[in-house]
């Protein structure tokens, strides 16, 4: 199973990083970006798939609670009916998670081709060495730079800005798509959701290879920017009008 | 519903962190893979717990071991994992009753064993026993130390060569090369030092001040291995699957030879040819001069150690643990070599090898000292190095 994972997703995964390092200017800060815009390229379909089932879900929340309130004692039925409704509207209830699991084994190969690729240790170098092709393009890629910009790609960074630039497009990106709830309970943990996945991913930035760092905030912004094509600036731009008119009433 | 969706997308993702920072395809924790020295019947190396660990191969009891200390790494995403012992990939030096030793965490220390064994605070400077540096850091050590009549070389990971003072562990002087790290040990020949880096050159350095010399090499590509010295000619491996042959003072290759991965291990010589371990799994055997492949010998997995000789026998150690017997004065059909013998201790083998009296004293990557027998071809005993019984 372990050789199978290495042959058909990890090691093209991080050959192709090597290569890509090698033809863009030997900067692995740049293969890292370029890396993760191919793989949000291929996912594109999925993500938008991803997208427009959740903002279909999020769009029955109404009619949800409604049935909820209706049938609160009676579970059985409930349920019943959230399926009609689900059939009704042409929903899979599971259509927003199905893209998304599929595309964990391919972030998790890209996150381990950067981290194999950084060889922090001689024994992951020693090990990058059983993985690498012997096409001359990785070859010539070696050694891998670890600096980009302000950063050394293999050590966390240093400053808290990568760790602010991470947590913040994060924050962003999950405001677009969070639709703020009527049921204050449920207002509540949206809120602390909304701020604890950015806080736990800056403090990775502070512990983590930078290089895998960048990968995140790369990610995030594409995340972004495809959000935004989807369904414009979301709940984010909802979010900043309420507090528009809420300073307005305050006044 | 949605509550259930979020907190399940943050489980997933928690867990496939914790898993890829877990994981085999992670990154391995520096552990170190020193290699075992032969010094009047006593065997020295540096355990994977971070000590050096002098053992008697006649009562299979350690004599006496130095704890390096730990050093912080990781965080609870590296499960669990906030310090780590220092690790050592060179083989310690033994040098009458001094042994050096050059760590991970940049330190070089020499260990007088008379005060090891009394167990006295580090460093007795009565005794003979020094660090370097006494005060701030310099970068990893990774490769062996080179030790010479009255000094000690080390090339470190802040891509500077050193060169201390054997007796009191001065700094000589230290040498910039244009190299981001260095982790492959120098070769020294007559008053030069001969250094390989990762982005392929080959600089010489005068043993005395640490100058560059005027000659340095310059490839395409990045070296993989230390370098090996045998009749004027350097020979070492490349990050393009090749071992290069290169004429001191020359500006081309005399040849390369391709292998199937890298030629990680440095190669031996002996009578004119060029022994080679790759990280293909083969044991190369090139003519020296003309870079003709004599004989290879597939033992299936990585070969990242450097072979060693008894007598005429080559004494080979694969990434599987397999010790593979190479009788060089065979003929091998097809210039394909079989083993006369084979043995296996079944954990990874990737520091050098030692021979004494036929016996080969192997530290694998599971933190055992192993002693085996090449006439029975078979394991004599295994030490534990965490402290173990042998067995």
């Amino acid at each position: 199973m372990a050789d199978l994972w290495y042959l058909i997703i990890l090691n093209p995964m991080l050959n192709g990083l090597i290569a890509l390092s090698s033809t863009l200017f030997h900067s692995f800060g740049l293969a890292i970006i370029a890396l993760t815009i191919i793989v949000r390229l291929i996912l594109f379909p999925l993500t938008t798939k991803q997208s427009k089932s959740t903002k279909a879900m999020q769009d029955m929340q109404p009619k949800l609670q409604e049935l909820q309130k209706k049938y609160a004692k009676n579970q059985q039925k409930l349920q019943q009916e959230m399926m009609k409704l689900y059939k009704e509207a042409g929903i899979n209830p599971l259509g927003c998670i199905w893209p998304l699991v599929i595309q964990f084994p391919v972030w998790i190969a890209l996150y381990q081709s950067i981290m194999k690729a950084l060889a922090t240790t001689p024994e992951n170098l020693l090990n990058l060495g059983q993985h690498v092709y012997s096409w001359a393009v990785v070859a010539q890629a070696f050694p891998l730079s670890s600096h980009f910009l302000w950063l050394n790609l293999a050590q966390p960074d240093a400053t808290l800005l990568l760790a602010i630039i991470v947590g913040g497009t994060m924050w962003v990106q999950q405001k677009m798509t969070t639709a703020p709830s009527a049921d204050p309970r449920q207002q509540s943990t949206s809120r602390m959701m909304l701020l604890m996945m950015p806080f736990m991913f800056a403090l990775f930035t502070m512990m983590f290879p930078s290089g895998l760092a960048l990968f995140w905030a790369v990610s995030n912004i594409i995340g972004i920017a495809t959000q935004y094509k989807i369904m414009g600036w979301g709940y984010l731009r909802s979010h900043s009008e309420s507090q528009v008119v809420k300073a307005k009433k305050r006044r | 519903m949605k509550q259930r969706k979020i907190l399940f997308i943050i489980v997933l993702s928690l867990l496939s962190l914790t898993m890829t920072s877990c994981m085999s395809g992670g990154t391995q924790p520096a552990q170190g893979w020193a290699g075992v020295a032969y010094h009047e019947g006593v065997l020295y190396t540096g355990s994977m717990d971070g000590a050096v660990v002098v053992v008697n191969p006649a009562t299979r009891t350690s004599e006496w071991s130095y704890d390096f200390g730990v050093v912080s790494s990781g965080g609870f995403m590296s499960c669990g994992q906030t310090s780590a012992p220092v690790a050592m990939y060179g083989t310690p030096v033994v040098d009458g009753d001094l042994v050096y030793a050059g760590l991970y965490d940049g330190r070089v220390l020499a260990l007088s064993s008379s005060a090891r064994r009394q167990n006295l605070s580090f460093p007795q400077m009565r005794e003979g026993e020094w660090v370097y540096p006494k005060k701030g850091e310099v970068g990893s050590v990774v490769g062996d130390l080179v030790v010479s009549k009255d000094a000690i070389y080390v090339a470190s990971s802040d891509g500077k060569v050193y060169s201390l003072d054997k007796v009191f562990g001065d700094l000589n002087w230290e040498s910039d090369i244009p190299s981001e790290k260095l982790w492959k040990t120098p070769v020294i020949e007559d008053d030069t030092l001969y250094v390989s880096t990762f982005d392929g050159c080959i600089y010489s350095l005068s043993t005395k001040d640490g100058a560059l010399l005027p000659w340095a090499f310059k490839a395409d590509i990045g070296f993989a291995s230390s370098p090996a010295i045998y009749q004027d000619t350097i020979f070492v491996g490349a990050f393009d699957n090749n071992l290069y042959a290169i004429k001191i003072g020359g500006n081309e290759p005399l040849w390369k030879f391709q292998g199937g991965r890298w030629f990680w291990a440095a190669p031996v010589i002996r009578e004119g040819i060029v022994y080679a371990g790759c990280l293909d799994g083969r044991m190369y055997a090139i003519s020296a001069e003309t870079g003709e492949l004599k004989w290879e010998c597939d033992t299936q997995r990585p070969v990242a150690s450097s072979p060693v000789w008894d007598g005429d026998l080559l004494i080979v150690a694969n990434g599987a643990g397999e010790i593979f017997v190479l009788d060089t004065n065979a003929r091998p059909e097809n210039k394909v070599m079989l083993p006369v013998k084979t043995m296996s201790v079944n954990a990874s083998v990737q520091g050098a090898l030692c021979i004494h009296d036929d016996i080969v004293y192997v530290h694998a990557q599971d933190n055992c000292l192993y002693a085996l027998d090449i006439a029975r071809g078979g394991i004599n005993w295994k030490l534990s190095l965490t402290g173990e019984e042998a067995s």
